[in-house]
């Protein structure tokens, strides 16, 4: 029989609603999933277990007086350790900030407590939200609950792991480059990074400013839906954020693939996926097919653009936030995030701002040609079998004397992610089979701008047919 | 002077900051292939005049609602 921390956080939320289960049921079942796992995955940094049990006995005391319970009601969630919440550490994943503690709250973390849930752990993440890999020199390496000498992917890695383990039903996660769709992917569960701009980025740290995102890691699309909902729509406090109005995603989500056209590119990002990978992708076309959807073979254009422009924007942009810190503390740093800011500072500005300048015209243009033809575009989230923490450690690298080889077997963990920050459009990745070492594998979904509900509609739609997102990590049983 | 020599002297130059390590000497020097790919695309695009104009193309491009 499982724990209550293994409902979905649908089912967990509508079961404190009806007084079925409490709240402190929930959270003890969370605590007790981190106690077994976590010495495994090393995905906690900081707990505040005594707030927690109180914020647990006030929302049971407040249904149990008949209050209208919110849409998460009772839902304990640990998050990335990168969302400010007023006198709790945020330590960013990295030795610099390890003793930080903000003095005001994110609107994010304040949006999920409107909605009935509360915070009780920070978790560990690629040191600034810097790698694709989940490496952490200054909290140790985070381990996938699927192999735990496997990467978890990052950034967000253990809320990755966590949500796949049990230890919280939902977690915020942040994406630059892929940093929600990786671990989502490499850990089996599912991920959603929203339209730039769809989601509030105030009280969070930043990686790159245009091209940062907030968004839900969770068990299924429907969980991701339920969280998107909340935390969506325009904050005065980030003038960045869009005013465009926040749709009931949870209400489109009616299994209805008919005439749903899905785009597989033909030119990248499909080809030269591992064989294993490519399997499990064609065998998720065949389900959406099944249910409708029209599947288009088409080559996406201006592909070399975006790679070349987005690489600027995130390079640059993260240079200039850590500059000080590269001047003053460079040796606090782990190699591989150190070396990865380094180039930032030999691009021109005026790279950077026509990196900048032609992203609109790349976007509509991209979207004139593609979305004329599909309504989503598919790919695998990560094209290759998921590399080990070892394969992929620059810092041993650095130490053993040629870090060459392993700085691109990290880099090319990103490669089919990435685009879909500079384009800004809306991307998911939901668990669709496991690869030839047994590690899962990501069907990851892009929409025009602001299409999260056909996202999140198509992604419910697979979840219904198969249940890669209902199997249990393998390392952990 | 070589590239990565060159890159990582204006670097210092510019920013007051060394290579770090190793790994940052290869990333930097990786510039070229940077350079490459921009090259590879330069002039391809008008130059956007106007301010926000990815904002605007977000909404231009956005996903419509039923009825909208």
């Amino acid at each position: 029989m499982s724990a209550p921390c293994d409902l979905g956080l649908v089912e967990a939320a509508d079961a404190v609603a009806k007084r079925e289960l409490t709240s402190a049921a929930l959270l003890e079942s969370c605590l007790a999933r981190i106690d077994a796992v976590n010495p495994k995955l090393n995905a906690v940094i900081w707990q505040d277990r005594e707030a927690a049990r109180e914020a647990a006995a006030a929302a049971d005391a407040a249904l149990a007086r008949g209050a209208k319970p919110g849409k998460l009601a009772g839902i304990p969630l640990a998050h990335k350790d990168m969302y400010y919440q007023a006198g709790h550490p945020c330590t960013c994943g990295s030795a610099i900030r390890r003793d930080f503690v903000p003095d005001y709250t994110c609107t994010v973390v304040e949006r999920l407590a409107a909605a009935g849930a509360y915070s009780f752990a920070g978790l560990n993440m690629a040191e600034f939200a810097q790698n694709p890999t989940g490496h952490n020199r200054a909290f140790g390496h985070c381990h996938n609950p699927w192999g735990l000498e496997r990467i978890t992917g990052g950034s967000s890695s253990g809320s990755g792991a966590m949500v796949a383990a049990g230890g919280t039903f939902a977690s915020l996660g942040s994406d630059t480059g892929g940093s929600i769709r990786l671990p989502a992917a490499a850990c089996g569960v599912t991920g959603i990074k929203p339209t730039q701009s769809r989601v509030s980025r105030y009280g969070v740290m930043p990686l790159s400013f245009s091209l940062d995102n907030v968004g839900p890691l969770a068990r299924s699309a429907r969980d991701c839906a339920r969280v998107l909902g909340v935390i969506a729509g325009h904050d005065p406090r980030d003038p960045t954020s869009a005013a465009n109005p926040v749709p009931d995603y949870e209400a489109g989500l009616d299994g209805d693939l008919r005439g749903q056209r899905i785009g597989v590119p033909t030119n990248v990002l499909v080809p030269g996926a591992a064989p294993s990978v490519l399997a499990a992708f064609e065998a998720a076309l065949e389900v959406l097919a099944a249910r409708g959807a029209i599947i288009v073979r088409l080559a996406l254009p201006l592909m070399d653009a975006v790679a070349a422009y987005g690489g600027i924007l995130s390079r640059v942009e993260g240079g200039a936030i850590h500059a000080k810190w590269m001047r003053e503390r460079a040796q606090d740093y782990s190699v591989h995030l150190s070396g990865r800011l380094y180039p930032g500072y030999g691009i021109p500005a005026v790279y950077y701002i026509e990196s900048l300048s032609r992203r609109g015209a790349v976007l509509k243009a991209f979207a004139a040609e593609v979305f004329g033809q599909v309504d989503l575009i598919a790919t695998p989230t990560i094209p290759t079998v998921l590399p080990t923490l070892a394969e992929t450690d620059i810092d041993a690298a650095e130490a053993a004397g040629d870090p060459a080889e392993t700085v691109a077997r990290f880099l090319a963990v990103s490669v089919n992610t990435r685009p879909f920050n500079y384009l800004g459009l809306p991307t998911a990745s939901a668990p669709c089979g496991l690869d030839a070492n047994g590690l899962p594998v990501g069907l990851q979904l892009a929409g025009r701008p602001f299409a999260e509900a056909r996202v999140l509609k198509v992604a419910d739609a697979y979840q219904r047919d198969t249940d890669w997102h209902r199997r249990r990590p393998t390392a952990l049983q | 002077m070589p590239f990565p020599e060159e890159t990582e002297a204006m670097i210092a130059t510019w920013h007051g900051i060394k290579a770090p390590n190793r790994a940052g000497s290869v990333m930097a020097a990786d510039l070229a292939a940077t350079i490459r790919a921009f090259e590879a695309v330069r002039d391809h695009m008008a130059f956007e005049e106007e301010p926000a104009s990815f904002v605007a193309a977000l909404q231009e491009t956005r996903e419509q609602e039923i009825g909208e």
